[in-house]
């Protein structure tokens, strides 16, 4: 209705013109007013896209884990190849020093000592880096053979290692040129019987023993003591419940995997001769048509020329990535369990507030018993009990949540109860639910987004609370609370991957608070300077 | 009815404006409200929500709340000092002591956790050298004056203990606990029923009477004015629009507004089947005024003029002053018509 | 007013509010005695005005009879049906007749509705449910808002703006404007015009004049200001402490105050007039008005009244005829018939709690 407004002008007997401005309206103009709140409402806003769009960035895989590139510092010139030179360099100073090849002054040998007693790896690191350089370049300094040939060797590869990523493989097959992901899993069948040489019914067998066998290591990493007779029954009964068709769709993601490797190997000759002969330049994207009908589309790029702006973790994944990624979690968590916990808490608090006498004593008493139990370990109960899934978790924390809205939202609607308008409509014989929904809620609606706005961070903590201590998300899914509780062990030798994440978080939680605060001013100015 | 022509000027008010600045715009809440109050005197100040009669007298005390409101122009002179220009301090010793105030609502004017012993013994070592004891049995003696039965018991009580009247007694008490010169009564009786208001004003009366303390009268009643005011100042939209004793006023209201103003009053002895005489229209926002008389558009008797430049103060009798332009000549209304045209222009 | 039609019979209404004790179970400890026992017939197309201090149950009256609290004995009888034991069908089909005007124009509109949706929630509440004489569409419903603002006088361009851009006076028309939506035949006037300044509150007194000549509507009209009492009721009923203390015309009333309470109130009003205002006698009540929690088997005047007499303390005095439709409940005139004889018999929850107290006191 109100969006689809006659502008209409009126005047007073001033013939000055009166503009019509709803409470809402009022409040945006108050909010605007703020420039704290706006901040941090853009922040908020520039996150939530950041996050939303998280696949359409150019950033690597989050779950992406190069083995070699573990642990390398952020950095915004270097490339990954760099990184790993220079902190094998430093390694190898650091030998040299310890076999006395590599000489400093009797000052700097006992500072090294000290940091090595005191385990400050990073500084002693710097210190005979910098040191080995000078020396080096100096000619004071030589490394050995076997050192000369690790380096070499190391150069080597990152000059020549690359990586090969499989956009599409597709097959003329009966014809017509069709993506293997697009094709059936009779025909994927087909197809993967005709490219090993076998028979289709000898294939079909051991497809479907494949997803038995992944299967029973599904149910044996759920529950341990499966043994025996019991694992073989429980297998069985799960492999009904997929029926065929469910098994079908497993082995059809098996056979296309099972293709893709096929076609890459088929593929890496042909690359490799292109190397040799030097005439691929990166990166490269083509297309191989191979021998055994096979069409396969890929990206082919230098491994050692990825740049990690925030670094990488110990598994070798992109930090960037793994925050963006993170956030959405992060972001999710905050806005689903707020939202949930905002309808048991309106249904439960405006009932109460509402019908009042015994409905609310007894409700309110569960409210206390609720909140009588310590919530945590409430949380992780329930993660023990229905696994640690993110849709869990988000359950388990809007479970628990629920109980202070439905407080607020009955202290609400109990001073609402009383307002005359509400007795007005009462006195036009409107119902329960008319007066809840037409004038209750619409009136209390304000104060509840302000609260969830301000409960939002309290979310994203609880959840990071959970993951910090190993009980919310699990890997390779991130969220910022994970990625610090990974990066706490390894806190003194990599502060970086403590620290990015939890500015990152911080910031976020801060512009969070700002924007709650300034919509709590605007949407009631009396408040202001009192909370 | 005595005339206060004679006796010493308290307090003079001339030209006080004190604006609000709002989303909106600038609030005029009073806008050049001029008045004095002679000792012994009670002034009434009367208009409706709205028009300025309770910013005016927060005004007086400087007890505006700034931001969003300031002063912006006048002089108020208590006994030939100009409040407006003294300090923090100074202020405080006039504030409570010579001046005092009573409000509206006596449920919260009053600090429900402290005894009303401690309250009123406050108040009275803050102006008065005094010990504890001596303040306490003038307390006492002030809750006799104004009626506390068994005032040496009661005065240990905490406020929800009184009911409505009699808090607006214990404030009553407290404000005139240092002797002060005026009383600021900020709509005393507004929140009493009509016996317990009865009670309060014949209190006011003649404790006032008895401590010669001159009062400024604040409220939308015209009958509590009637019985109790020696002059009355009519105020509308910031301004005040007429002032005489109050005899004057009520046997000859100079401004169409006064004369509304008391028609409209619903009298116990009129005819039942008469229709009220009434205002029409509504008071109007003070943000942005046009320069004209702000009452043009409820007036019943308007000229050109009214709607282009505000009237100028004119005496009308003896101590009756209108801000009208019917009280104006036919000379002056037109020279202001074309002096607002070439304004205008 | 003999011979015109009884529309609403109000019959020894009790509102007690049960009081209740602290403690991990609520206890009722005992009960709020708002309206104690009133009865008072309404006639067809008048207006009937309750006056009293504030306290002496004139707002719990009005709102017992709109059911707003099921009131604890008594009936409202309204066409024939009694409203309190009314099933809910019933009493909604018979509440669209019963509509009321709020005290303060600030609380009494939903602020977050516009002028058009608050004029429209009653007739959309009986739309819905089909118990109106046909079903409105959404542009009938319009063109209904534009006649009802036009009646209550308010610029029909303001159909969409919010109650917070209206005076006070703008606020009370759309209250009465919203009354007005279902047709009723009685309007509950819950001191329309106290939270107005003067110039407003004869605007609207002039309004409501004018719709009840216009529409015939009955009104029963609370107020606190005894001038517009006065001047917009045919009878008056004035009560204290939630009885009735005196019922007459209006005229007859304020020329002929009987009742001590009467008196007082009417002495204590301040008239705007200065020379009167000094020569009158004034009659200043001692005390507050006493809390309604106890039962009272005296005349509840009788802690503040100047005229009371050994008898007064013994019984609740009944309602006397003084002839001319004017009755009154006070000893002063036992020389009088009896209208109505007093009853305080104790109601059901009293007689639990009374129960109760005396076992605890033999234990």
């Amino acid at each position: 209705m109100a969006l689809f407004r006659k502008k209409e002008i009126a005047t007073n007997e001033f013939n000055q013109v009166i503009v019509g401005t709803s409470l809402t309206k009022e409040a945006w103009k108050r909010l605007k007013k703020n420039k704290l709140a706006v901040v941090g409402g853009v922040i908020v806003i520039i996150y939530t896209l950041i996050a939303l769009c998280a696949s359409l960035l150019p950033i690597y895989p989050y779950d992406e884990a190069i083995t070699v590139h573990r642990n390398l510092r952020p950095s915004l010139t270097k490339t990954a190849g760099d990184l790993m030179l220079e902190q094998e360099m430093k390694n190898l100073f650091f030998q040299a020093w310890r076999q006395g090849r590599l000489e400093l002054s009797d000052e700097e040998d006992a500072q090294i000592e000290a940091w090595v007693m005191e385990s400050k790896t990073n500084q002693v690191w710097d210190l005979v880096y910098a040191r080995g350089m000078e020396a080096l370049e100096a000619g004071s300094f030589e490394w050995n053979s076997s050192e000369q040939s690790r380096i070499d060797r190391m150069l080597n590869n990152i000059e020549t290692e690359t990586q090969i990523t499989i956009d599409k493989v597709s097959v003329v097959y009966e014809g017509k040129t069709m993506n293997i992901e697009d094709m059936s899993y009779e025909e994927l069948r087909g197809l993967y019987a005709s490219l090993l040489g076998v028979d289709e019914n000898t294939l079909e067998e051991s497809l479907v023993n494949e997803v038995r066998s992944a299967v029973s290591n599904e149910l044996r990493s759920k529950d341990s003591t499966l043994s025996g007779e019991d694992l073989d029954s429980s297998v069985e009964m799960e492999m009904d419940a997929l029926g065929e068709d469910g098994i079908h769709d497993r082995a059809s993601t098996n056979i296309i995997g099972y293709i893709e490797q096929i076609a890459q190997r088929s593929a890496n000759s042909d690359i490799q001769a292109m190397i040799d002969s030097g005439s691929m330049t990166f990166p490269y994207e083509g297309t191989f048509d191979l021998s055994n009908g096979l069409h396969v589309e890929l990206e082919v790029t230098k491994m050692h020329e990825r740049r990690y702006i925030f670094g990488t973790d110990y598994l070798g994944r992109d930090l960037l990535s793994r925050i963006i990624y993170g956030s959405q979690v992060s972001i999710a968590v905050g806005i689903v369990g707020t939202v949930t916990s905002i309808f048991i808490g309106i249904l439960v608090g405006s009932l109460a507030g509402y019908l009042g006498g015994k409905v609310d004593y007894y409700l309110m008493r569960f409210v206390d018993i609720m909140y009588g139990l310590p919530y945590m370990l409430l949380v992780i109960i329930c993660m023990a009990i229905f696994g640690r899934q993110i849709v869990n978790l988000f359950f388990a924390l809007a479970l628990v949540s629920w109980l202070t809205i439905a407080r607020m939202v009955r202290g609400q609607i109990m001073s609402l109860k009383n307002q005359e308008y509400v007795e007005a409509a009462r006195s036009m014989g409107a119902g329960t639910m008319h007066i809840i929904f037409k004038h209750m809620i619409p009136n209390s609606l304000s104060i509840i987004i302000v609260y969830s706005t301000i409960r939002i961070p309290a979310f994203i903590m609880q959840e990071s609370f959970l993951s910090f201590l190993g009980l919310g998300v699990q890997a390779p899914y991130a969220s910022w609370g994970s990625l610090i509780g990974d990066a706490v062990s390894s806190m003194a030798l990599y502060p970086y991957k403590l620290i990015i994440p939890s500015i990152v978080m911080v910031i976020f939680l801060f512009s969070m608070n700002f924007l709650g605060d300034g919509l709590r001013d605007a949407f009631d100015p009396q408040t202001k300077n009192q909370l | 009815m005595s005339s206060f022509k004679d006796a010493n000027v308290l307090l003079e008010v001339k030209d006080l404006r004190t604006h609000f600045k709002t989303d909106n715009g600038i609030l005029k809440a009073v806008d050049g409200v001029s008045f004095t109050v002679h000792e012994g005197e009670t002034v009434g100040l009367v208009g409706e929500s709205g028009c300025g009669k309770s910013v005016t007298n927060l005004s007086i005390m400087r007890l505006v709340p700034s931001p969003p409101g300031k002063i912006v122009g006048g002089e108020v002179l208590y006994r030939g000092t100009d409040i407006m220009k003294l300090s923090e301090k100074e202020l405080r010793n006039i504030r409570g002591n010579k001046i005092s105030m009573i409000f509206q609502d006596p449920m919260t004017s009053l600090n429900p956790y402290l005894r009303i012993s401690t309250q009123m013994i406050e108040t009275i070592r803050l102006h008065q050298n005094m010990t504890k004891q001596e303040a306490r049995e003038r307390a006492i003696t002030m809750l006799k004056l104004v009626g506390i039965p068994s005032a040496e018991s009661r005065i240990d009580c905490y406020p929800h203990q009184f009911s409505g009247g009699m808090r607006q007694r214990v404030m009553i008490a407290m404000a005139l606990s240092c002797n002060a010169d005026l009383l600021i009564a900020d709509e005393p009786t507004t929140a009493l029923d009509v016996t317990i208001q009865a009670q309060i004003l014949e209190l006011i009366k003649k404790i006032t009477e008895q401590l010669k303390t001159a009062v400024i009268l604040i409220t939308h009643d015209l009958g509590v004015v009637a019985g109790m005011c020696d002059k009355v100042c009519v105020m509308y939209a910031g301004r005040i629009v007429e002032s005489a004793l109050t005899d004057d006023l009520y046997a000859s209201p100079a401004h169409p507004y006064t004369k509304g103003l008391i028609a409209s009053v619903p009298k116990m002895d009129g005819n039942r089947e008469e229709r009220l005489f009434s205002i029409e229209g509504q008071p109007p926002n003070v943000i942005d005024l046009p320069p004209c008389c702000p009452f043009h558009p409820r007036c019943n008797r308007t000229c050109e003029v009214c709607r282009h430049a505000y009237p100028p103060v004119k005496q009308v009798g003896e101590d009756h002053y209108v801000a009208c332009w019917l009280a104006c000549s036919e000379e002056e209304r037109k020279g202001a018509l074309e002096g607002a045209e070439n304004n205008g222009k | 007013m003999e011979n015109k039609e009884v529309i609403l019979s109000v019959k020894n209404l009790r509102q007690h509010f049960p009081i209740d004790g602290g403690g991990l179970f609520k206890k009722t400890i005992g009960y709020i005695r708002a309206v104690d026992g009133i009865s008072f017939d309404v006639y067809k197309g008048e207006t009937v005005g309750i006056v009293g201090e504030s306290g002496c149950g004139k707002s719990t009256t009005v709102r017992s009879i709109a059911q707003l609290y099921k009131p604890t004995t008594g009936q409202v009888i309204f066409h024939g049906v009694d409203l309190c034991t009314a099933d809910k069908d019933t009493l909604l089909k018979e509440r669209r007749n019963i509509q009321m005007i709020f005290q303060d124009p600030y609380a009494s509109l939903d602020p977050r509705m516009t002028v058009r949706n608050i004029i429209l929630e009653p007739l959309r509440i009986y739309n819905k449910r089909n118990l109106l004489d046909k079903n409105y569409t959404e542009e009938e419903l319009d063109e209904k808002v534009k006649d009802l603002m036009e009646k209550v006088g308010i610029n029909k361009a303001f159909v969409n703006r919010y109650p917070h851009e209206f005076s006070g006076g703008q606020r009370q028309r759309i209250g009465i404007a919203r009354a007005l939506a279902l047709n009723p035949e009685i309007i509950l006037a819950d001191e329309p015009v106290s939270a107005l300044d003067v110039s407003i509150q004869a605007q609207i007194l002039n309004l409501i004049s004018d719709i009840q000549k216009e529409m015939g509507v009955t009104f029963i009209f609370i107020a606190h200001d005894l001038g517009v009492i006065q001047h917009i009721s045919h009878r008056v009923i004035v009560m204290y402490l939630g009885k009735i203390m005196e019922i007459s015309s209006s005229d007859e009333l304020y020329s002929n105050p009987l009742h001590p309470y009467t008196q007082a109130l009417l002495s204590a009003a301040p008239i705007p007039d200065p020379k009167l205002e000094r020569t009158r006698q004034r009659i200043v009540l001692e005390g507050d008005v006493p809390s309604p929690d106890k039962e009272r088997h005296c005349c509840y005047f009788y802690d503040r009244c100047s005229k009371r007499m050994d008898k007064c303390a013994c019984a609740v005095p009944p309602m006397f005829d003084c002839g001319n439709n004017h009755h009154v409940a006070c000893f002063l005139y036992d020389d009088k018939p009896v209208a109505e004889p007093a009853d305080d018999t104790p109601t059901e929850g009293e007689l639990k709690l009374r129960k109760k107290t005396e076992n605890k006191a033999e234990n």
